[in-house]
């Protein structure tokens, strides 16, 4: 029920075109009532009677009746679509802002293509149903009403006597509404999971194309798409047991009239004339009946999609920006870790972490696959909440700013680079849109791209693929590495940025960001020792605890897990730069 | 490469013609027997159910003068019968038409998916992934009804016709006529709003595929977006893209709904003129109308319109689904350019040498990355490939792999011409391991798997040890059947290349190409993973791409590639020696030693 009244609260802005939309279809339906009543006169009256000269008044009526009719239905759909469409536009706007808001653990647990589903699919029953069920439901309605009411005027016992369908009638939609109701969640939990499928598929298909699994994965969708062509077969089972038996209550009609009409005309109860006349108002009686299974069908239809959509909708970030949080147009960038520690799936990710950063210090974190490096970032842009103890920034608790003004004094280039599809240029300036070609031209030297940009056919206009296909990897952390520089943050982040670029390119951008005008705190996560090397202190990460800290030379004279990191990275440090550096202990002990 | 991005509307290259239908027919085809079935049983249920009137008109003519209660009960009971079969009929229909409707949009998204598996991957690299997806999905949905009770519905209506206007033309031909002229009136509407209508459908559906292309890439890019807080702009963009496709089906729309109010018109128009001229020719001083058979005709009138209107409404929704038809024909014809030749064997067993013959290739013309490459690669031998980014190193391997045709030259394996064989045998016998480590959604013992699917739990541990996986992968809540989603993001990145790792060499492959495989992980797992490894690539030919030197140090061959050549090939102490692009680039690690 809640997702009904979420429902009206979009439905209410368009409560007046609906209204309108309605008053049309009540004017239709009542001016349909005038052309049969026209074509009796004629027949009546001028063919019979021979009263000729009213035959072209009588036609020029029933053509103005129809024009207009034309021009009411024309209208009323329009508005109707109008409505949904409108409906639909602030709905899946809604919905849309509501998934940018969400945090990571929510998207650690949705598929994208389940996501996608909540906005197309099921968006589409909404559409349909607005546009569509409502007004058909309510004409034929009122034809019902109008036609029952006609028959109660001419006789009540008959008119009784055709009632007595309709308890059977709700019986069956009441019965039908409760069977089809499982079937049609069934059908749309296929329609998401063959999504989901068929999104995988495609984003993985380099995989699939380096591993030969092209059958396997024809089979496979083989299964979903059999899954979905049953889920919507057994649900057409269901139907298919009830909609017969609304056409079996329509004729029953039919025969109430022969015989019980019969019966009373025989008795006298009732003129020959007016038997006609009920006969006549019949189609306005069965054709309901014969539209509200499917029209229950729809309802069903909608409403399990509005469950689906609304239960999606409803689901909170636990991470959100606190009501009066901490503005501030540029941190100074000073961090500290106050005994953080963050456990996720019942699992402990980082434990005790503590240190403290001042603004513009470069700090290096290192360590084994798996060990919480990135964590540690994002808790630090707060895409995540700490389990215990506090991430502050210039003094203050993460959780106590402004979410959105942390997240823009933080520059961020991510482990894992996705690039959208858009140019290359539009790419860079993803955190900047407006900002001038100079600024992205500058950013893109930075962090040497330039040269390889402007080398491509199209150079900053060239359209990259989705997830930057096309591109090396190298390009692809450099352009990363260019969009996270042009946000001029106060802190940046570099999570593995360099890894797939050659070390003469490392040593350039290294140099780069050392010039970076403001200040600016930067964090490197590396495997390479080169990447960090340089770093005011540097942190030793190992199952989720920092297991050593110090700048390069300390932390090699400790000779533990760096010192050996280093030299199972340089070996044996060939003589001429041992020799340049004056053979100062740089060869293996 | 010209490349599609989520707000430009892709270009339709042929527009739908009569071929496109003729395919449709060959998916409907057979169905064709079903389908004639279903029709003939709606035309004897619709024929019976005309009694129903016909036992009303004499209950009122006779029974209700004669007080006879006995026949109206049989009346009845008749009626009672055909309601019976009309009811029958009605489900036999529904049950008979869901399952055409649905295998044939099953068949049909079939064939879409096992093309798209062909496809290479410049297709996938040219466009959003969303707009593929929603023509395997969303598009062939639409279809469904359209394709089974559609044209059911559209040849009951036509027999229905038929009838009727033979009904009309032995009442009176000159009427009919008169009648049937109505017909080209509402053709002429067709004809004008035609190509407008298909145009206006055409421009929604791009818009559906533009805005899809936006939601996917929202849902996949949202660190990115959060991490730049441009929640905001993304929001504007949608909202614009949200309203284009609301305006584009406004538009559409507006051109579908003048059908139904065409038909109306038209029909009073024509029966207004029967009115006209039948009573002109009963009042004509030789009268050729009676005024029985004139309202007689008039009762078929509303018949005759009847079934055009479903008629009508069965081409509106025609218009629109050809606009999603031929996008997914475009996509079934989208050509394969990496496919086996008509000639292709099995690759034979893998023994291992390579060679490539003078190699050129170029994603796009004159843009060249290879140059006339030539080397020969031995069974067995570890071949680590460095080189600037952007220098080709990965197309070397993609072209081994021959995910790309090579523009001119030949690559040989055992002396045996790529080209010549069958993909898959030549696929499925290399390890292919690329920069991005895709993890499906599902356990981790699934994913590992995948490189083998005839593994048994017990090799896929083995796989996990040899790549030192086992013991994270251990210390996750369900071991090996811990659930992970395609984003893989309960993983991290090095974790995610050790589970592909794990996944390339279980499918026990006699070549092994590592892209850029082992960039994120630690030095220390590289080191016990490269002990697992020596043991595993005896005998085996392998290519590393890797910048982290330690890691290529150990390879037997170096080749320094650069400017679409190899420049430099052989051993790090060689190499060293000759102190050339290699020698600077191993220097320059040890650049900043120098402080």
């Amino acid at each position: 029920m809640a997702s009904l009244k979420w429902f009206y609260s979009f439905l209410r802005k368009y409560r007046f075109y609906m209204l309108g939309g309605l008053g049309m279809t009540t004017l239709i339906v009542v001016l349909s009532m005038v052309n049969p009543q026209i074509s009796g006169m004629i027949v009546d009256d001028v063919i019979h009677g021979g009263e000729t000269k009213k035959l072209l008044p009588l036609v020029g009526l029933m053509l103005l009746t129809t024009a207009f009719i034309s021009i009411l239905r024309y209208c009323h759909q329009i508005i109707y679509e109008k409505a949904s469409q409108g409906v639909l536009y602030d709905m899946r706007n809604r919905v849309y802002r509501k998934l940018l808001q969400e945090d990571f653990q929510f998207y650690n647990r949705k598929r994208t293509g389940d996501l996608m589903s909540r906005q197309t699919g099921d968006m589409d029953a909404i559409r349909h149903f607005v546009a569509y069920t409502i007004y058909v439901s309510y004409q034929y309605a009122l034809y019902f009403i109008f036609a029952l009411t006609m028959i109660f005027t001419i006789n009540t016992k008959l008119a009784w006597a055709m009632l007595t369908v309709l308890p059977f009638t709700l019986l069956n939609t009441f019965l039908q509404s409760q069977k089809i109701r499982p079937a049609f969640k069934r059908n749309r939990e296929c329609f998401s999971a063959l999504n989901a499928f068929v999104q995988e598929n495609i984003s993985g298909n380099r995989v699939v194309r380096a591993f030969a699994k092209e059958e396997f994965e024809v089979c496979k969708f083989a299964v979903e798409n059999d899954n979905y062509r049953s889920a919507q077969i057994a649900a057409s089972r269901v139907w298919m047991r009830f909609l017969p038996v609304y056409e079996i209550l329509a004729y029953a009609l039919n025969i109430i009239l022969m015989l019980y009409g019969g019966y009373l005309s025989i008795k006298g109860e009732i003129t020959l004339g007016n038997l006609v006349t009920v006969n006549g108002y019949l189609w306005m009686l069965n054709s309901p009946l014969r539209m509200i299974g499917w029209r229950i069908n729809e309802i069903i239809n909608f409403m399990t999609s509005l469950e689906k959509i609304y239960t999606t909708y409803k689901e909170e970030p636990k991470v959100k920006t606190p009501p009066k949080g901490l503005k501030k147009k540029r941190l100074e960038g000073a961090v500290e870790f106050r005994n953080v520690s963050y456990r996720a799936d019942e699992e402990d990710i980082v434990m005790n972490i503590d240190f403290k950063v001042e603004p513009g210090q470069t700090v290096g974190i290192i360590g084994a696959t798996g060990s919480g490096k990135t964590t540690i970032m994002n808790l630090l842009c707060r895409f995540y909440d700490v389990s215990a103890g506090q991430v502050l920034i210039d003094g203050t608790d993460v959780r106590n700013m402004n979410l959105y003004n942390l997240r823009d004094n933080i520059g961020m280039a991510m482990q894992e680079v996705f690039l959208f599809s858009d140019t290359i240029e539009g790419n860079i300036a993803y955190g900047r849109p407006n900002c001038s070609f100079e600024e992205v031209k500058k950013a893109a030297v930075m962090a040497d791209a330039n040269h390889f940009i402007q080398e491509m056919p199209e150079g900053y206009d060239t359209i990259v693929g989705e997830r930057g296909v096309g591109l090396s990897g190298g390009q692809k952390q450099r352009i990363s590495l260019a969009r996270a520089l042009l946000k001029n943050p106060s802190i940046l982040i570099l999570d593995d940025t360099t890894s797939a670029v050659d070390m003469e390119t490392e040593s350039y951008i290294q140099k780069q960001l050392k010039n970076i005008n403001n200040l600016c705190t930067i964090f490197v996560i590396a495997y390479r020792i080169s990447s960090v090397k340089d770093a005011d202190i540097i942190l030793v990460m190992d199952g989720g605890h920092i297991i050593e800290r110090g700048t390069h030379e300390e932390l090699l004279q400790k000779g533990g897990y760096y010192a050996k990191t280093f030299y199972n990275q340089y070996g044996e440090v060939p003589e001429e730069i041992s020799a340049q550096k004056g053979g100062n202990g740089y060869g293996k002990k | 490469m010209a490349r599609n991005k989520y707000d430009v509307d892709e270009v339709l290259e042929d527009n739908f013609d009569a071929g496109q239908l003729k395919r449709l027919v060959t998916y409907i085809s057979p169905y064709k027997n079903k389908m004639l079935g279903i029709v003939f049983l709606m035309l004897s249920s619709s024929a019976l159910t005309m009694l129903v009137p016909i036992f009303l008109q004499r209950i009122m003519d006779f029974c209700i003068p004669q007080k006879d209660m006995h026949t109206i009960f049989i009346y009845c009971v008749m009626t009672f019968f055909i309601a019976c079969y009309a009811a029958l009929s009605l489900a036999l229909k529904i049950r008979t038409m869901s399952v055409v409707g649905q295998n044939i949009v099953h068949d049909l998204r079939a064939d879409l998916f096992e093309h798209l598996q062909e496809l290479p991957f410049s297709y996938y690299d040219s466009r959003p992934h969303g707009k593929i997806q929603v023509r395997v999905v969303n598009y062939v949905n639409s279809l469904s009804d359209l394709l089974s009770n559609g044209i059911v519905n559209t040849f009951t209506d036509l027999c229905n016709l038929f009838f009727i206007i033979i009904f009309m033309l032995i009442e009176d031909v000159k009427l009919t006529l008169v009648c049937l002229c109505g017909l080209p009136l509402l053709a002429l509407v067709i004809v004008f709003i035609k190509k407008k209508q298909r145009r206006a459908w055409q421009i929604q559906s791009n818009k559906q595929s533009n805005l899809n292309a936006y939601i996917a890439e929202s849902i996949n890019g949202i660190r990115v977006t959060q991490s730049f807080v441009r929640e905001g702009e993304n929001a504007v963009i949608f909202n614009r893209l949200s309203n284009d496709t609301r305006s584009a089906w406004m538009r559409a729309q507006k051109y579908s709904f003048t059908m139904q109010p065409s038909v109306d018109v038209i029909s009073s128009l024509t029966t207004s003129f029967v009115y006209v001229l039948g009573v002109r020719m009963i009042l004509a001083p030789d009268a050729t109308l009676t005024a029985g058979i004139l309202i007689a005709f008039t009762a078929y009138i509303s018949r005759f319109w009847a079934p055009i209107n479903t008629l009508a409404s069965f081409y509106n929704s025609l218009l629109t689904a050809m606009s999603y038809l031929e996008r997914i024909f475009e996509t079934i014809d989208e050509p394969v350019r990496v496919k086996d030749a008509p000639d292709a064997v099995p690759m034979p067993p893998i023994y291992g040498k390579v060679e490539f013959e003078n190699v050129s290739f170029s994603y796009e013309e004159g843009h060249k990355i290879l140059k006339e490459v030539n080397f020969i690669a031995e069974k067995g031998v570890t071949y680590a490939i460095v080189g600037p980014t952007g220098a080709g190193k990965s197309t070397i391997v993609n072209l081994l792999a021959r995910f790309y045709n090579v523009d001119s030259g030949r690559i040989l394996v055992d002396g045996v011409d790529i080209s010549k064989v069958t993909l898959h045998s030549l696929r499925s016998q290399m390890g292919i391991m690329m920069q991005d480590s895709f993890i499906f959604s599902g356990t981790i013992m699934d994913n590992i798997r995948y490189g083998n699917m005839e593994a048994t739990d017990e090799e896929v541990i083995l796989a996990a040890k040899t790549v030192c996986a086992h013991d994270f992968i251990m210390e996750l809540e369900n071991g090996y059947h811990t659930e992970v989603n395609e984003r893989g993001t309960r993983l991290s990145v090095g974790q995610r290349q050790l589970i592909s790792f794990a996944r390339a060499i279980l499918a026990d492959p006699k070549i092994l190409i590592l892209d850029e495989a082992t960039s994120s992980i630690d030095t220390e797992t590289e080191i016990l993973l490269q002990k697992g490894l020596n043991r595993l690539l005896e005998g085996r030919t392998s290519f590393i791409i890797a910048h982290r030197l330690s890691t290529i140090k150990n390879a037997d061959c170096i080749m320094y590639v650069d400017k679409g050549d190899i420049l430099e090939k052989g051993t790090h102490d060689a190499l060293m020696e000759m102190r050339g692009e290699y020698y600077k680039l191993y220097m320059s690690q040890y650049e900043f030693l120098k402080g």
